[in-house]
Protein backbone atom coordinates (compact mmCIF):
# COMPACT_ATOMS: atom_id res chain seq x y z
CA UNK A 1 0.00 0.00 0.00
CA UNK A 2 1.59 3.22 -1.20
CA UNK A 3 -0.54 5.53 0.90
CA UNK A 4 1.09 7.55 3.65
CA UNK A 5 -1.95 8.40 5.75
CA UNK A 6 -0.05 10.64 8.13
CA UNK A 7 1.24 12.68 5.23
CA UNK A 8 -2.26 13.04 3.76
CA UNK A 9 -3.62 14.21 7.09
CA UNK A 10 -0.83 16.75 7.39
CA UNK A 11 -1.32 17.98 3.84
CA UNK A 12 -5.11 18.16 4.04
CA UNK A 13 -5.22 19.80 7.45
CA UNK A 14 -2.74 22.39 6.24
CA UNK A 15 -4.89 23.53 3.35
CA UNK A 16 -6.36 27.01 3.78
CA UNK A 17 -9.92 26.78 5.05
CA UNK A 18 -10.79 30.23 6.31
CA UNK A 19 -14.03 32.13 5.96
CA UNK A 20 -14.15 34.86 3.34
CA UNK A 21 -15.43 38.43 3.68
CA UNK A 22 -18.99 37.10 3.59
CA UNK A 23 -18.27 34.72 6.41
CA UNK A 24 -18.47 31.69 4.15
CA UNK A 25 -16.05 28.78 3.93
CA UNK A 26 -16.09 27.19 0.49
CA UNK A 27 -13.84 24.18 0.06
CA UNK A 28 -13.85 21.09 -2.17
CA UNK A 29 -17.10 22.10 -3.84
CA UNK A 30 -19.09 22.39 -0.61
CA UNK A 31 -19.89 25.06 1.95
CA UNK A 32 -18.28 24.22 5.27
CA UNK A 33 -19.06 25.38 8.77
CA UNK A 34 -17.37 24.57 12.01
CA UNK A 35 -19.65 23.86 14.91
CA UNK A 36 -19.41 22.38 18.36
CA UNK A 37 -19.60 18.60 18.59
CA UNK A 38 -21.76 19.07 21.66
CA UNK A 39 -24.26 21.10 19.62
CA UNK A 40 -24.71 18.31 17.11
CA UNK A 41 -24.92 15.70 19.85
CA UNK A 42 -27.56 17.62 21.78
CA UNK A 43 -29.60 18.49 18.72
CA UNK A 44 -29.76 14.97 17.32
CA UNK A 45 -30.08 13.17 20.66
CA UNK A 46 -32.93 15.42 21.74
CA UNK A 47 -34.76 14.90 18.49
CA UNK A 48 -34.55 11.11 18.52
CA UNK A 49 -35.50 10.86 22.17
CA UNK A 50 -38.52 13.15 21.74
CA UNK A 51 -40.24 10.97 19.15
CA UNK A 52 -41.53 7.39 19.25
CA UNK A 53 -39.24 4.57 18.20
CA UNK A 54 -40.66 4.17 14.69
CA UNK A 55 -40.16 7.88 14.01
CA UNK A 56 -36.70 7.74 15.62
CA UNK A 57 -35.66 4.99 13.23
CA UNK A 58 -36.97 7.00 10.28
CA UNK A 59 -34.99 10.02 11.49
CA UNK A 60 -31.87 7.89 11.89
CA UNK A 61 -32.22 6.68 8.30
CA UNK A 62 -32.57 10.27 7.07
CA UNK A 63 -29.49 11.31 9.02
CA UNK A 64 -27.60 8.42 7.44
CA UNK A 65 -28.77 9.59 4.02
CA UNK A 66 -27.75 13.19 4.76
CA UNK A 67 -24.26 12.08 5.75
CA UNK A 68 -24.03 9.79 2.73
CA UNK A 69 -24.67 12.79 0.48
CA UNK A 70 -22.23 14.82 2.53
CA UNK A 71 -19.47 12.23 2.23
CA UNK A 72 -20.16 11.35 -1.39
CA UNK A 73 -20.07 14.95 -2.62
CA UNK A 74 -17.37 16.26 -0.28
CA UNK A 75 -14.95 13.42 -0.94
CA UNK A 76 -15.60 13.72 -4.66
CA UNK A 77 -14.81 17.42 -4.36
CA UNK A 78 -11.61 16.55 -2.57
CA UNK A 79 -10.45 13.87 -5.02
CA UNK A 80 -11.13 16.12 -8.02
CA UNK A 81 -9.36 19.16 -6.55
CA UNK A 82 -6.02 20.48 -7.75
CA UNK A 83 -4.57 19.95 -4.29
CA UNK A 84 -5.50 16.27 -4.42
CA UNK A 85 -4.09 15.95 -7.91
CA UNK A 86 -0.81 17.59 -6.91
CA UNK A 87 -0.26 16.20 -3.44
CA UNK A 88 -2.15 12.96 -3.00
CA UNK A 89 -2.79 11.42 -6.42
CA UNK A 90 0.90 10.54 -6.90
CA UNK A 91 0.57 8.15 -3.95
CA UNK A 92 -2.46 6.38 -5.39
CA UNK A 93 -1.72 3.33 -7.54
CA UNK A 94 -4.83 1.21 -6.99
CA UNK A 95 -8.51 1.70 -6.06
CA UNK A 96 -7.64 0.31 -2.64
CA UNK A 97 -5.07 3.08 -2.21
CA UNK A 98 -7.80 5.57 -2.95
CA UNK A 99 -10.00 4.13 -0.19
CA UNK A 100 -7.13 4.58 2.26
CA UNK A 101 -6.51 8.10 0.98
CA UNK A 102 -10.16 9.10 1.44
CA UNK A 103 -10.18 7.66 4.94
CA UNK A 104 -7.03 9.63 5.72
CA UNK A 105 -8.61 12.76 4.31
CA UNK A 106 -11.57 12.27 6.67
CA UNK A 107 -9.11 12.34 9.53
CA UNK A 108 -8.75 16.09 9.34
CA UNK A 109 -12.41 16.98 9.85
CA UNK A 110 -12.34 16.81 13.63
CA UNK A 111 -14.90 14.04 13.98
CA UNK A 112 -12.70 11.33 15.54
CA UNK A 113 -10.11 8.99 14.06
CA UNK A 114 -11.36 6.46 11.53
CA UNK A 115 -9.25 3.49 10.45
CA UNK A 116 -9.57 0.73 7.89
CA UNK A 117 -9.80 -2.68 9.50
CA UNK A 118 -10.59 -4.75 6.42
CA UNK A 119 -10.95 -4.04 2.73
CA UNK A 120 -12.09 -6.60 0.17
CA UNK A 121 -11.82 -4.77 -3.14
CA UNK A 122 -15.18 -3.92 -4.61
CA UNK A 123 -17.05 -5.89 -1.96
CA UNK A 124 -16.57 -4.96 1.65
CA UNK A 125 -15.01 -2.28 3.80
CA UNK A 126 -14.78 -2.44 7.57
CA UNK A 127 -13.77 0.66 9.50
CA UNK A 128 -13.37 1.36 13.18
CA UNK A 129 -13.40 4.48 15.33
CA UNK A 130 -12.29 4.49 18.94
CA UNK A 131 -12.90 8.10 19.86
CA UNK A 132 -16.16 9.21 18.26
CA UNK A 133 -17.65 12.03 20.34
CA UNK A 134 -21.31 11.04 20.41
CA UNK A 135 -21.22 7.50 21.86
CA UNK A 136 -19.68 8.58 25.13
CA UNK A 137 -22.11 11.44 25.47
CA UNK A 138 -25.09 9.12 24.80
CA UNK A 139 -23.88 6.84 27.58
CA UNK A 140 -23.51 9.80 29.94
CA UNK A 141 -26.85 11.38 29.14
CA UNK A 142 -29.11 8.49 28.24
CA UNK A 143 -27.37 5.20 29.12
CA UNK A 144 -26.79 2.27 26.74
CA UNK A 145 -28.38 2.68 23.34
CA UNK A 146 -30.41 0.15 21.36
CA UNK A 147 -28.73 1.07 18.07
CA UNK A 148 -25.46 2.61 16.98
CA UNK A 149 -25.32 6.40 17.07
CA UNK A 150 -22.43 7.15 14.73
CA UNK A 151 -24.34 8.21 11.61
CA UNK A 152 -21.37 10.21 10.42
CA UNK A 153 -18.86 7.38 10.28
CA UNK A 154 -21.42 4.82 9.20
CA UNK A 155 -22.45 6.67 6.06
CA UNK A 156 -18.92 7.86 5.32
CA UNK A 157 -17.82 4.22 5.21
CA UNK A 158 -20.40 3.54 2.49
CA UNK A 159 -19.50 6.71 0.61
CA UNK A 160 -15.85 5.67 0.21
CA UNK A 161 -16.97 2.45 -1.48
CA UNK A 162 -19.58 4.26 -3.60
CA UNK A 163 -16.96 6.66 -4.93
CA UNK A 164 -14.23 4.14 -5.63
CA UNK A 165 -16.04 0.97 -6.71
CA UNK A 166 -19.53 1.99 -7.84
CA UNK A 167 -20.62 3.73 -11.05
CA UNK A 168 -18.67 6.93 -11.76
CA UNK A 169 -19.72 10.07 -9.92
CA UNK A 170 -22.50 11.17 -9.62
CA UNK A 171 -24.27 7.89 -10.34
CA UNK A 172 -22.86 5.57 -7.71
CA UNK A 173 -24.28 6.88 -4.48
CA UNK A 174 -26.17 4.25 -2.49
CA UNK A 175 -24.57 1.29 -4.24
CA UNK A 176 -23.05 0.29 -0.92
CA UNK A 177 -24.79 0.32 2.43
CA UNK A 178 -23.03 0.46 5.73
CA UNK A 179 -24.15 -0.90 9.07
CA UNK A 180 -22.79 0.09 12.45
CA UNK A 181 -22.32 -3.35 13.93
CA UNK A 182 -20.67 -2.17 17.14
CA UNK A 183 -20.94 1.15 18.95
CA UNK A 184 -19.54 2.38 22.22
CA UNK A 185 -22.97 3.79 22.96
CA UNK A 186 -24.20 0.18 22.98
CA UNK A 187 -21.48 -0.87 25.40
CA UNK A 188 -18.97 -2.10 22.82
CA UNK A 189 -15.31 -1.15 23.24
CA UNK A 190 -15.11 0.50 19.84
CA UNK A 191 -17.39 1.54 16.96
CA UNK A 192 -17.27 -0.64 13.86
CA UNK A 193 -18.85 -0.11 10.45
CA UNK A 194 -19.31 -2.61 7.64
CA UNK A 195 -20.09 -1.43 4.11
CA UNK A 196 -21.22 -3.94 1.53
CA UNK A 197 -23.14 -3.91 -1.75
CA UNK A 198 -26.65 -2.74 -1.05
CA UNK A 199 -29.12 -5.62 -1.11
CA UNK A 200 -32.68 -4.72 -1.96
CA UNK A 201 -35.05 -6.24 0.56
CA UNK B 1 -7.34 42.00 18.01
CA UNK B 2 -10.16 39.52 18.36
CA UNK B 3 -10.74 37.20 21.30
CA UNK B 4 -11.83 34.43 18.93
CA UNK B 5 -9.10 31.82 19.37
CA UNK B 6 -7.41 29.78 16.69
CA UNK B 7 -8.08 26.10 16.13
CA UNK B 8 -5.85 23.40 17.55
CA UNK B 9 -5.83 20.27 15.42
CA UNK B 10 -4.74 16.99 17.01
CA UNK B 11 -3.80 14.86 14.02
CA UNK B 12 -3.30 11.72 16.12
CA UNK B 13 -6.95 11.65 17.13
CA UNK B 14 -8.64 13.78 14.47
CA UNK B 15 -10.04 16.22 16.95
CA UNK B 16 -10.14 20.01 16.71
CA UNK B 17 -10.05 22.03 19.89
CA UNK B 18 -11.53 25.49 19.95
CA UNK B 19 -11.33 27.37 23.20
CA UNK B 20 -11.28 24.12 25.15
CA UNK B 21 -14.27 22.59 23.36
CA UNK B 22 -14.31 20.16 20.46
CA UNK B 23 -15.58 21.31 17.11
CA UNK B 24 -15.79 19.64 13.73
CA UNK B 25 -16.21 20.61 10.11
CA UNK B 26 -19.40 19.74 8.26
CA UNK B 27 -20.57 20.46 4.76
CA UNK B 28 -23.84 21.93 3.55
CA UNK B 29 -25.15 18.56 2.41
CA UNK B 30 -25.17 17.41 6.01
CA UNK B 31 -26.30 20.63 7.65
CA UNK B 32 -29.16 21.15 5.21
CA UNK B 33 -30.07 17.47 5.34
CA UNK B 34 -30.18 17.66 9.12
CA UNK B 35 -32.41 20.74 9.01
CA UNK B 36 -34.72 19.14 6.44
CA UNK B 37 -34.92 15.96 8.49
CA UNK B 38 -35.88 17.90 11.59
CA UNK B 39 -38.45 19.99 9.73
CA UNK B 40 -40.14 16.86 8.43
CA UNK B 41 -40.81 15.40 11.88
CA UNK B 42 -44.44 16.03 12.64
CA UNK B 43 -44.32 14.93 16.28
CA UNK B 44 -42.18 17.83 17.49
CA UNK B 45 -41.54 21.52 17.02
CA UNK B 46 -38.19 20.98 15.37
CA UNK B 47 -37.48 24.67 14.87
CA UNK B 48 -37.82 25.26 18.60
CA UNK B 49 -35.37 22.45 19.34
CA UNK B 50 -32.81 23.94 16.95
CA UNK B 51 -33.18 27.41 18.45
CA UNK B 52 -33.00 26.18 22.04
CA UNK B 53 -30.01 23.95 21.41
CA UNK B 54 -28.07 26.64 19.58
CA UNK B 55 -28.95 29.18 22.26
CA UNK B 56 -27.69 26.93 25.05
CA UNK B 57 -24.50 26.10 23.16
CA UNK B 58 -23.52 29.64 22.29
CA UNK B 59 -24.56 31.02 25.67
CA UNK B 60 -22.17 28.59 27.34
CA UNK B 61 -19.33 28.78 24.85
CA UNK B 62 -19.40 32.55 24.35
CA UNK B 63 -19.59 33.21 28.07
CA UNK B 64 -16.53 30.99 28.45
CA UNK B 65 -14.78 32.94 25.72
CA UNK B 66 -15.60 36.27 27.35
CA UNK B 67 -14.37 35.06 30.72
CA UNK B 68 -10.94 34.42 29.21
CA UNK B 69 -10.60 37.83 27.59
CA UNK B 70 -7.60 39.75 28.81
CA UNK B 71 -9.67 42.80 29.68
CA UNK B 72 -13.30 43.34 30.49
CA UNK B 73 -15.37 44.20 27.47
CA UNK B 74 -18.28 46.52 27.01
CA UNK B 75 -21.48 44.93 25.65
CA UNK B 76 -20.83 46.62 22.31
CA UNK B 77 -17.36 45.12 22.08
CA UNK B 78 -18.63 41.72 23.13
CA UNK B 79 -21.36 41.80 20.47
CA UNK B 80 -18.77 42.71 17.88
CA UNK B 81 -16.71 39.70 18.96
CA UNK B 82 -19.78 37.52 18.62
CA UNK B 83 -20.20 38.68 15.03
CA UNK B 84 -16.58 37.79 14.42
CA UNK B 85 -17.12 34.35 15.94
CA UNK B 86 -20.13 33.82 13.65
CA UNK B 87 -18.06 34.84 10.62
CA UNK B 88 -15.04 32.79 11.69
CA UNK B 89 -17.12 29.62 12.00
CA UNK B 90 -18.52 30.10 8.50
CA UNK B 91 -22.11 31.05 9.34
CA UNK B 92 -22.04 34.38 7.48
CA UNK B 93 -22.08 38.06 8.39
CA UNK B 94 -24.20 39.24 11.27
CA UNK B 95 -24.60 42.78 12.60
CA UNK B 96 -25.47 42.73 16.30
CA UNK B 97 -24.64 46.37 17.03
CA UNK B 98 -28.23 47.49 17.63
CA UNK B 99 -28.87 44.96 20.38
CA UNK B 100 -29.14 45.95 24.03
CA UNK B 101 -30.19 44.14 27.19
CA UNK B 102 -33.78 44.92 26.21
CA UNK B 103 -33.41 43.27 22.79
CA UNK B 104 -33.52 44.98 19.41
CA UNK B 105 -32.86 43.97 15.85
CA UNK B 106 -29.96 42.03 14.37
CA UNK B 107 -29.19 41.96 10.67
CA UNK B 108 -27.75 39.19 8.58
CA UNK B 109 -25.93 40.22 5.40
CA UNK B 110 -24.89 36.77 4.35
CA UNK B 111 -26.20 33.49 5.64
CA UNK B 112 -24.71 30.01 5.51
CA UNK B 113 -28.13 28.42 5.67
CA UNK B 114 -29.59 30.59 2.90
CA UNK B 115 -26.62 30.02 0.61
CA UNK B 116 -26.40 26.33 1.42
CA UNK B 117 -30.10 25.61 1.10
CA UNK B 118 -30.22 27.38 -2.26
CA UNK B 119 -27.24 25.34 -3.42
CA UNK B 120 -28.72 22.04 -2.30
CA UNK B 121 -32.49 22.30 -2.60
CA UNK B 122 -33.20 25.61 -4.33
CA UNK B 123 -35.47 28.38 -3.12
CA UNK B 124 -38.14 27.82 -0.50
CA UNK B 125 -40.89 30.12 0.64
CA UNK B 126 -40.15 30.03 4.37
CA UNK B 127 -37.25 31.43 6.40
CA UNK B 128 -34.34 29.13 7.04
CA UNK B 129 -32.08 30.77 9.66
CA UNK B 130 -33.30 28.97 12.78
CA UNK B 131 -29.78 28.23 13.91
CA UNK B 132 -29.00 31.95 13.79
CA UNK B 133 -32.03 32.74 15.96
CA UNK B 134 -30.58 30.42 18.60
CA UNK B 135 -27.09 31.82 18.15
CA UNK B 136 -28.36 35.34 18.80
CA UNK B 137 -30.42 34.31 21.85
CA UNK B 138 -27.38 32.61 23.37
CA UNK B 139 -25.03 35.47 22.61
CA UNK B 140 -27.34 38.14 24.03
CA UNK B 141 -27.79 36.05 27.15
CA UNK B 142 -24.02 35.65 27.55
CA UNK B 143 -23.29 39.35 26.95
CA UNK B 144 -25.94 40.62 29.37
CA UNK B 145 -25.46 37.78 31.84
CA UNK B 146 -28.96 36.36 31.78
CA UNK B 147 -30.21 32.91 30.79
CA UNK B 148 -30.50 32.35 27.03
CA UNK B 149 -34.18 31.48 27.51
CA UNK B 150 -34.72 35.12 28.48
CA UNK B 151 -34.97 36.16 24.86
CA UNK B 152 -37.24 35.30 22.01
CA UNK B 153 -35.64 35.67 18.59
CA UNK B 154 -37.74 35.62 15.43
CA UNK B 155 -36.54 36.03 11.87
CA UNK B 156 -38.95 38.51 10.31
CA UNK B 157 -37.09 38.87 7.02
CA UNK B 158 -34.93 36.27 5.33
CA UNK B 159 -32.80 36.47 2.22
CA UNK B 160 -34.34 33.13 1.30
CA UNK B 161 -37.52 35.12 0.63
CA UNK B 162 -35.60 37.55 -1.56
CA UNK B 163 -35.33 40.16 1.18
CA UNK B 164 -32.18 42.28 1.00
CA UNK B 165 -31.02 41.04 4.36
CA UNK B 166 -32.14 38.77 7.15
CA UNK B 167 -33.66 40.56 10.12
CA UNK B 168 -33.94 39.07 13.55
CA UNK B 169 -36.22 40.63 16.15
CA UNK B 170 -34.97 40.06 19.67
CA UNK B 171 -37.48 40.58 22.47
CA UNK B 172 -37.57 39.72 26.11
CA UNK B 173 -40.06 37.02 26.92
CA UNK B 174 -42.89 38.09 29.23
CA UNK B 175 -41.23 36.34 32.18
CA UNK B 176 -37.73 37.31 31.07
CA UNK B 177 -36.90 39.88 33.73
Amino acid sequence: MAIDSRKIIELASGLPMASDEKGMIAAFGVYVVMNYNEFFFKLVSRIITMVDDAEAQAVEQKLYDAVLECGYHTFQGARSSMDWRDLILPMIKTPEDEIHALVAFTNMLGIGYIEVEELIPGKRLVTTVRNAYDPGRYLEEYGPQPRGRCYMFNACTASYMDLVYAAPYPNGMGTFTSKEVMCRSMGNPTCRFVAEIHQLT
Amino acid sequence: MTIVPSLKFDSEHNIIEFDGALISLHCHHYNCGLLKTIEEISQIDGHAVIVETAAEQFFRSFRELLSKASKEMSPDQALQEASELYRFMGFGRLDLTELTARGGIAYGYSSYYVTSWLAKYGRRDTPVCYFTCGFIAGIVGAVFDVAPQTYDVKERQCMMLRHKRCEFVVTKKPNGD
